[in-house]
């Protein structure tokens, strides 16, 4: 495939878009009005503006990334759009900043490389430490920047500009931040991981002056987001960074500690949050709890069901019935609109980026590069597993977003953050 | 470090395949059970709230319409007329279903927004996504006349059009209120419904089939003349019972009396006095087919195409050639000949119209939010049932039948009404009265079919003649001043 062919897709999907906006507008007795053109525009200047960034700072990156994207994107939008066109006007906004942040990571690593992420490691853990704790400041002091509670979450900063206010959760680009500094501590550090010197019962593990730094850096990130209460990304981190060690050392002992740790979190946080509590019983019996825990889940199952193989239409489902639809729900939203037909596309496109991700970690020849792309990627992953597999009662639910498809502009900036960074690497690997 | 990202990414796949794996168990294997469960909102939301096209008579009354809520936006469907209408129009709820022609033209009736490619298709066609509408041949005085008329009696009135067929009136009692169905409590208000002995929801006039007794005399008449058997002349004997043929059973007239003098009596005396003997005879003369040949070309033993799927008439042939017994009470409308108060108003239609029978029909056009027309229903004409001449003679011997004959009570002065009483067999003590007839005879315009089901409210003495004949006589004298 070439970069033709790719700005051909980006194209088609635009057109995806905006033909999904266009269903919608007929579906509520509408027509072909302002929002099918900007959608597309939008879509348009969004991924155009990013594949002309490519070809400009990262020509060899893989052709293969953007496509799958643009598609989950538009079909996201489509969605959010039904469901709330003022956040879909929103989301279009986000879009633009997104790409244009995306650009200019592109931009400025296109002189000194992805190395110099390695290079600044403990820079980027303390500003990712930061950006975790700022949605912990006053929320009504005279400074423009201010923390703010939704939910009883303390996951958000404001932007207080007098003339406007922007939100924003700092967790979705911290989170970037401390794969880089996980993977390039895992790179620096290889060699000594890997020389496993303590036998624990059937395990080895290195040096505990190896892993400290690491498990320090990582374990205050884990413990802020469960300070915060955010315990969905905290979930992440933790996978994430558990996945990677394993990668950087393929020592098998680290996924099985990471496990058990893992579900001691689960118990412990389960004892310790009534609302922990609460997403296990919705898990457990959503339809016996329908008036109360289960009902969210149990709406989301019945909009699955009743989208059946070949959907209701966009537009023409319930998909409103669900709580926080266009945000933690949106797969059950697509899945009643689009059927089990979109479901499936949309799960095969999610399988396809992860696969073009880890194509790239695979074909790195630099430890760093090949880590951080791995990581990347399965940060990615796990947030795809963990909210699908909520909604479809695989697991409990966990508050995340699904990647490019939800409303949300944090998260967004961030994936589009993520898959520049995708696209840089694999530049650096076919130079 | 390429073996454990390797496994990761089987690890990872393994992941998506258990999410498509999960994602089928919910979309395909059980989908219709998260559809329909009880406990999912969205059928009844599908339904609910959504505009449907107006229903209304051929006299501008509305009949059916949905009314916009002006807080929630949501369409509230109305029916203003009620109970005199509920059968005819049905009603469309969204939790106990449809029925009528709120069934029949929902496709019509619904708003072209909420289904799928179809509807694209057509918006790219530039096509109306607005409902459409029906425009219905009910006479809206004829009809709220009809439901009076009944009263508190169980019954159906089917008055038709008897040149193109068209319903005039169609009523049935006692009957319910379709506004009740639409609330929140609707399943409970159907329940109710349900049990209800009287059976309210029921159609009797197109969805039930009953003996017509001796309203069946005029297709018999129509075969004797049609086939040259029998003229109003020609005399039978005149026995107090008529014995049927190879069993001990007898067939009398009604009170058991004779017809005239004991001795003999004319085909038109006995029709106009309804004698059973007479006709049991000349039944057995006549044969289950001749009279099959009448009776089917009239529409019995065959499908009528109506605005929803109607029960078959039923003239029993098979079970009556060589059961000489069996003929002569299927004669006088008795034993399993069966028909819907619908076709029975079809049979005296056929009669007014020179004995050509035309298809009932109840939708006059469907017409699109702009007013311009979709659809207008032809005319359809089944064919001929009996000639000029034999319908010419049925309907002058149905006039004396009002004029001194069992149907007095039938008449409108300064009108010349032909009819046709009936006294059937119905459940337990009471028999189902009957009055078929049509006016005026020189130039019809209405047909008419009057049936009520015997119970106490209609007393055990009551007859078509007593009962069932003063109710046309109301209705043709409404419909004759409304045409003036």
């Amino acid at each position: 495939m070439t970069r033709n062919t790719e700005a051909a897709l980006i194209v088609a999907a635009s057109f995806l878009a905006a033909f999904g906006v266009t269903l919608v507008n007929f579906a509520r007795g509408g027509s072909v009005d302002v929002q099918t053109s900007l959608t597309f525009l939008v879509f348009l200047i969004t991924f155009g503006g990013l594949q002309v960034a490519v070809r400009t700072w990262a020509p060899r990156a893989t052709p293969l990334l953007l496509a799958p994207i643009v598609a989950l994107t538009a079909i996201g939008f489509l969605e959010v759009y039904r469901l709330d066109v003022v956040r879909a006007g929103l989301q279009r906004w986000w879009l633009l900043i997104g790409a244009g942040l995306a650009a200019m990571v592109l931009a400025l690593l296109s002189k000194p490389g992805t190395s110099v992420l390695r290079r600044y490691r403990n820079l980027i853990l303390v500003i990712s430490i930061a950006l975790l704790l700022i949605p912990n400041l006053s929320s009504d002091w005279v400074f423009p920047l201010k923390g703010l509670e939704v939910n009883g979450s303390r996951l958000w900063v404001v932007l207080d500009l007098g003339f406007t206010q922007m939100q924003f959760q700092p967790a979705e680009l911290a989170k970037l931040g401390l794969v880089i500094f996980v993977a390039a501590y895992l790179a620096d550090h290889q060699r000594a991981l890997r020389e496993a010197h303590r036998q624990v019962g059937p395990l080895r593990f290195p040096e505990p002056r190896q892993l400290i730094p690491l498990l320090a850096a990582w374990g205050v990130s884990v413990v802020i987001l469960v300070w915060q209460r955010d315990l969905g990304a905290s979930l992440l981190l933790f996978a994430g960074f558990v996945l990677l060690l394993y990668a950087a050392t393929g020592t098998t002992g680290y996924l099985a500690v990471g496990g058990l740790l893992a579900l001691l979190g689960g118990v412990a946080s389960f004892l310790m949050f009534d609302h922990v509590q609460r997403r296990v019983v919705a898990w457990i019996a959503p339809f016996e709890n329908y008036q109360d825990e289960g009902f969210q889940i149990a709406q989301g199952l019945f909009a699955l069901g009743s989208g059946s193989l070949a959907g209701a239409g966009p537009g023409l489902g319930r998909p409103d019935l669900i709580p926080n639809a266009s945000t933690d729900f949106i797969f059950a939203a697509v899945g009643e609109e689009l059927g089990f037909a979109g479901s499936v596309a949309v799960i095969a496109l999610f399988a396809l980026v992860i696969s073009v991700g880890l194509g790239i970690a695979f074909r790195s020849r630099d430890t760093f590069r090949k880590l951080l792309a791995a990581g990347l990627t399965f940060i990615f992953g796990i947030q795809v597993f963990l909210i699908i597999g909520g909604i479809l009662r695989i697991l409990p639910l966990t508050g995340i977003t699904l990647p490019f498809m939800s409303y949300g502009g944090s998260a967004l900036v961030g994936n589009l953050i993520l898959i520049a960074l995708l696209l840089r690497i694999s530049h650096e690997e076919a130079l | 470090m390429n073996g454990p990202i390797r496994r990761l990414a089987i690890g990872m796949f393994g992941a998506m395949g258990a999410l498509l794996l999960a994602v089928t168990w919910f979309q395909v294997v059980r989908a219709d059970d998260l559809k329909t469960d009880p406990l999912n909102p969205r059928p009844a939301l599908t339904e609910r709230g959504k505009e449907r096209g107006l229903i209304v008579t051929i006299d501008g009354t509305i009949v059916a319409r949905s009314v916009e809520d002006a807080g929630s936006r949501d369409y509230i469907r109305e029916y203003p007329e009620g109970e005199a209408f509920a059968h005819a129009v049905g009603y469309s709820s969204f939790l106990v279903g449809d029925s009528a022609l709120e069934a029949a033209y929902s496709s019509q009736l619904r708003s072209r927004r909420d289904l799928t490619i179809s509807d694209i298709v057509a918006v790219i066609l530039g096509r109306d996504l607005r409902p459409e509408n029906l425009e219905i041949t009910i006479d809206t005085g004829l009809q709220l006349a009809a439901f009076e008329a009944l009263g508190d009696n169980k019954g159906a009135v089917v008055a038709l059009d008897p040149r193109t067929g068209a319903v005039l009136a169609a009523v049935s009692t006692p009957s319910f209120d379709p506004n009740l169905l639409l609330g929140d409590d609707a399943a409970q208000q159907w329940e109710t419904l349900l049990i209800d002995q009287s059976r309210p929801l029921i159609d009797r006039g197109t969805l039930e089939i009953y003996a017509p007794g001796s309203s069946f005399k005029t297709v018999v008449t129509a075969t004797a003349i049609d086939t040259g058997t029998a003229g109003p002349g020609t005399t039978f004997d005149d026995p107090n019972e008529f014995d049927l043929p190879g069993s001990t059973a007898t067939i009398s007239n009604f009170g058991g009396q004779r017809c005239n003098d004991g001795v003999s009596v004319s085909l038109l005396e006995a029709f106009v006095r309804s004698c059973n003997t007479v006709f049991a005879d000349l039944s057995i003369q006549l044969g289950a087919i001749d009279i099959a040949i009448t009776a089917e070309a009239l529409g019995f033993n065959t499908e009528i195409a109506y605005e929803w799927s109607i029960p078959q008439a039923i003239w029993p042939t098979d079970n009556l050639v060589g059961d000489d017994a069996a003929l002569a009470q299927s004669g006088i409308g008795e034993r399993d000949v069966r028909a819907t108060p619908l076709h029975m108003a079809m049979v005296a239609a056929a009669v007014a119209n020179n004995g050509v029978v035309t298809n009932p029909y109840m939708v006059q056009r469907i017409f699109d939010a702009e007013g311009q027309t979709v659809e207008t229903t032809e005319v359809t004409r089944l064919g001929r049932a009996m000639a000029p001449e034999t319908a010419s003679v049925l309907a002058q011997m149905m006039e004396r039948v009002v004029t001194e004959g069992t149907g007095r009570r039938a008449a409108v002065p300064g009108v010349r009404v032909a009819g046709k009483t009936g006294t059937a067999t119905g459940h337990g003590d009471f028999s189902n009265p009957w009055f078929i007839g049509f006016a005026p005879v020189e130039s019809p315009t209405i047909a008419v079919a009057v049936f009520i089901e015997g119970s106490p409210s209609s007393g055990e003495s009551a007859t078509g003649g007593s009962l069932a004949a003063p109710i046309a006589s109301k209705l043709i004298k409404i419909w004759i001043a409304s045409q003036s």
